[in-house]
């Protein structure tokens, strides 16, 4: 992947290469999945680390809010790819519709369904792996910034 | 509401246990390094400077949803020793506004609670570095107060 001229990185290769940069992500165990123009689907593994009720087992919250704050991040790369820009988050919501299963990986799906000049608008919604098409976990909201580097347009590899 | 954690709560506020065993039995929290202090009955919460919660690598920066993380566990700290009977609290809702970039440094929150019913409670978080009325980010966030027991899982 690295070998690859930046000419030929997919949307897939930039997300996994922005993630592996993200020391955070890489410590919550985030893997991007997939990454097309309009959709980005990521998962967190479980992880003992990650439990927020010691007495259920379940994870975290704050886990969840940061997999969701990363895949919305990746869904603004999809949609301005092959351009690059940061785009830090301007704010977020988080509804947790229900406790996650115990030991269970946990998908998170992000789609950017609005770039306006300046503001990237999100919408993100969080599932157990392998209900995919089942009930959601959370439902998130959240806006980000673009931040147009300039000389930096293009994706550099 | 398992008796281990309503014993640790009151032995908190006799202040015969440190207020941080209260976080360091949930394995999360320990994750991101977070740490308490109290000065008197106001309570500090403190996200160290850990390499691990970077997220920008840059900047550097912290990582947003690190710092979201360490303000959620904090008001589900504060919640549990404002109540006179604690009650187990779940985030409904957790809105998160980020304010100014958080720098590679030390991090604290306060919580304020606007509204404490029986059943929900709403909970303004503030996070700064540098000087407390400078605020990284602020959150706000509903909880569900459930008297079930904590080895019940939800749903």
């Amino acid at each position: 992947m690295t070998d690859k001229p930046s000419s030929e990185l997919t949307r897939l290769d930039i997300c996994r290469r922005f993630v592996a940069s993200v020391r955070h992500s890489t410590e919550l165990g985030i893997e991007v999945l997939e990454a097309h123009k309009d959709r980005v689907r990521t998962r967190m593994a479980a992880n003992p680390s990650l439990v927020g009720n010691p007495d259920s087992g379940v994870m975290h919250g704050g886990a969840i809010f940061a997999l969701m704050d990363q895949a919305g991040g990746l869904a603004n790369a999809c949609l301005i790819f092959p351009s690059f820009e940061i785009t830090p988050t301007i704010d977020m919501r988080v509804d947790h519709l229900r406790a996650p299963a115990p030991g269970k990986a946990v998908i998170c799906d992000a789609e950017c369904y609005r770039l306006s000049q300046h503001v990237a608008f999100v919408r993100m919604a969080v599932y157990d792996e392998g209900d995919e098409e089942g009930e959601m976990l959370a439902t998130g909201l959240a806006t980000y910034m673009r931040m147009k580097l300039p000389g930096a347009s293009k994706v550099v590899a | 509401m398992t008796d281990g954690l309503r014993d640790l709560v009151a032995a908190c506020r006799q202040g015969s246990e440190p207020y941080q065993a209260l976080i360091d039995r949930v394995p999360y929290a320990a994750f991101l390094g977070i740490e308490i202090t109290a000065r008197g009955e106001e309570l500090t919460f403190v996200l160290p400077k850990r390499d691990t919660n970077l997220g920008n690598p840059t900047l550097p920066a912290l990582h947003g949803g690190a710092v979201a993380g360490f303000m959620e566990q904090a008001a589900i700290i504060f919640l549990l020793l404002e109540m006179g009977e604690p009650r187990v609290p779940k985030t409904i809702d957790f809105t998160m506004d980020y304010l100014r970039a958080g720098h590679f440094r030390d991090t604290f929150a306060e919580c304020r609670v606007t509204r404490l019913g029986r059943r929900v409670a709403n909970v303004h978080i503030s996070a700064w570095q540098v000087r407390r009325p400078e605020p990284i980010a602020i959150a706000r966030a509903h909880f569900l107060l459930s008297e079930e027991s904590a080895t019940e899982i939800p749903q």
